[in-house]
């Protein structure tokens, strides 16, 4: 009985008896619905379930198999810490939006076809979007809206695809679309590109530090799980030893680091440094061996809980102080120590100190690319990894909670955002210490890998500690560029800026063009109407009366002719 | 929970003489994790040529963190626009 429950509809179903709870409840709620679905989701074997014909399509709706289960177990973690941390919320929207959100992205990534995907991938998109608008703002409502937009065309490039595959193959379920040795096929194209969007490849991105910054306090927390690693859970699915994901990987671990170096708002910075952590997973894909594979979802496992886990940290500097621009916070660390030390946690784990969960997983995508001879591959995440350093390992506690005391005294963070925290930082411990449990959870396991050798250590020890001291340096030669109030131009100008500006150029020089025929019609109509009033008015040539003989005359003429002809 | 004091005081953090400390334990920790290289052998490099140079990743972090701010500021200059200026 148990295994007939399609995961994440026990979430789904349940925010449908949500706005009918006391507000006070459906917090309490959201947390409960998470906690049964995890454990039933724990006890469903890995099965095929849910197989159907519709209009001569086989949909398999649910697949559960080693990938989707690690996916669907840490959306669970995922779901079950941001409820925590947004207990105290009395808000029926957001707790609606949050708990379909996160039973959409854990019934896509157990659903077994493309069809069933796309529906899940939707829903993700709407139920998402609601978490934005809930800031109640103007900026928040046209972000919102330019969220959905982006996220709704990728689902309709799935679908497309999706169509396009069954005409070609007959089949719609999801599995991987490289052929060695042949280029994608257009269906196989299309899906890669609403995988994309969603992943946030290069030029695609921009809807993330756009929307995630602009959510609720909550709302970001909830975000920064789902969506990304679900695209990237799909990538791992279909596109895995696709090479040019190597590349497109690599671009994407390196311009956010410039980004968010100069970026005030620290919920941007960390929606940049999300960018350059999904490049490191896919390049992990693109290489696509087993140890790259067991790297990318190791690298998502831990990634979606030290990422919450800083979400969490400014959700609680933004709640308490009211602002997260880097130019007004700093010496936070005196009235907020909890939240100070639960981020450095989160820090060191994107950072990937030893003993911390990005020390574990984010070594194998490099180890990964080492060991396939990859110079360049290498090369590039070594320098994304000091950018890590750089934005988030530093920059995001250094600017909120040290560098020069602001004079803001707040309190500390709510009871629960510290215990959401406390749980987020003790898995990034625990995922660092205890990793052989989530090795040996992973895809392939059979890969014997250890990271703590004594040169990973060494050399990734090297790496951060040098690039910390190059902090140093350069604050204290004043090197460092001073934070400032600003916005930094990235592509959502082209549609923001640039097209509205073209559009509306294109309106002015039509409207000009138009005028202009308009002017010229009416004069030519003007010149008709004067002429032919020239000709007919009682002074014009066809107008004027004419005397009596001249009538005879012409009328003579015209009989004579008329008998001329009649005669001929 | 208390409404902490408003407090001019500095912190254990903010005291210069703990700052000088911590740099000084930085530096100390650089030099002994360059100084490590020295006692252990890479079993298996890929790329012998940069990995068995003494502390290949200590200076490779260094200069890409330096290199990563310098391109930051000459980004700045290109993308930076005044704060309200998707608002006008």
């Amino acid at each position: 009985m148990i295994d007939n429950i399609p995961p994440g509809l026990i979430m789904i179903l349940g925010a449908l008896v949500l706005p009918f709870l006391a507000h006070r409840a459906q917090a309490i709620g959201v947390l409960v619905l998470s906690l049964i679905s995890m454990v039933v989701f724990w006890f469903t074997p890995e099965t095929t379930l849910g197989q159907f014909e519709l209009l001569g399509m086989t949909l398999e709706a649910i697949r559960i198999d080693r990938l989707s289960r690690l996916f669907g177990i840490v959306f669970h973690i995922a779901a079950i810490v941001s409820a925590i941390y947004a207990l105290h919320v009395r808000d029926t929207r957001q707790h609606v939006a949050g708990i379909v959100y996160a039973g959409a992205a854990i019934g896509a990534c157990c659903a077994g076809d493309l069809l069933t995907l796309f529906v899940y991938w939707e829903l993700t998109a709407l139920a998402s979007v609601f978490l934005v608008w809930a800031s109640d703002n103007e900026r928040a409502y046209k972000a919102g809206m330019r969220y959905l937009i982006i996220q709704v065309t990728s689902g309709v490039l799935l679908l497309s695809g999706a169509i396009m595959r069954f005409v070609e193959t007959g089949s719609l379920a999801f599995g991987s679309f490289v052929v060695e040795g042949e280029p994608l096929s257009a269906s196989a194209f299309l899906i890669l590109f609403a995988f994309g969007i969603k992943c946030a490849f290069p030029l695609l991105h921009n809807w993330l530090q756009d929307s995630y910054p602009q959510a609720t306090v909550t709302g970001t927390v909830f975000l920064s799980a789902f969506t990304t690693k679900l695209a990237v859970y799909s990538l791992i699915r279909g596109f895995a030893g696709y090479e040019p994901l190597i590349w497109i990987g690599c671009a994407m671990t390196l311009f956010p680091i410039v980004f968010a170096v100069i970026e005030n708002d620290l919920r941007r910075v960390l929606a940049y440094s999300l960018n350059n952590q999904l490049g490191f997973m896919v390049v992990g894909i693109g290489i696509g061996t087993e140890l790259a594979i067991n790297g990318t979802v190791a690298h998502a496992f831990c990634h979606i809980i030290y990422k919450s886990l800083l979400f969490m940290s400014m959700g609680a500097v933004l709640f308490r102080v009211g602002t997260i621009k880097a130019t007004e916070l700093g010496g936070l660390h005196k009235s907020m120590p909890w939240t100070t030390f639960f981020c450095i946690i989160g820090a060191g784990a994107i950072s990937g100190f030893p003993l911390l969960s990005g020390f574990i997983s984010k070594s194998m995508i490099i180890s990964a690319a080492a060991e396939t001879h990859q110079f360049w591959v290498w090369f590039i995440l070594l320098i994304a990894s000091a950018g890590v350093m750089e934005h988030s390992g530093i920059k995001i506690p250094f600017f909120a909670f040290f560098a020069h005391d602001s004079g803001k005294r707040v309190k500390e963070a709510p009871a629960n955002m510290l215990v959401a925290m406390a749980i987020a930082a003790f898995f990034c411990v625990a995922l660092g210490v205890a990793y052989p449990v989530l090795y040996r959870m992973l895809p392939h396991p059979e890969i014997d890998y250890h990271p703590y050798t004594v040169t990973h250590v060494v050399t990734q020890l090297q790496l951060l500690m040098f690039a910390a001291l190059a902090f140093v340096f350069l604050m204290k030669s004043g090197l460092y560029p001073a934070e400032q109030r600003a916005t930094n131009l990235d592509t959502d100008w082209v549609y923001r800026r640039a097209l509205p500006r073209f559009v509306s150029a294109l309106k002015t020089v039509g409207g000009a063009v138009d005028q202009a025929i308009r002017n010229d019609g009416r004069t030519i109509l003007k010149g008709c109407i004067s002429s032919a009033n020239q000709t007919f008015n009682d002074r014009g040539v066809l107008g004027r009366t004419w005397t009596t003989s001249t009538m005879t005359f012409w009328a003579t003429i015209l009989l004579a002719i008329c008998l001329v002809l009649y005669y001929l | 929970m208390t409404e902490p004091k408003p407090t001019t005081e500095p912190s254990w953090f903010e005291k210069p003489r703990n700052i000088h400390w911590m740099i000084g334990g930085l530096v100390v920790a650089c030099l002994a994790l360059v100084l490590a290289d020295l006692f252990y052998e890479n079993p298996h490099p890929h790329f012998p040529k940069w990995e068995n140079v003494i502390g290949f990743q200590a200076w490779f972090g260094f200069i890409a963190f330096v290199v990563i701010v310098f391109l930051g500021r000459l980004l700045r200059v290109i993308v930076r626009r005044p704060e309200d200026y998707y608002d006008r």
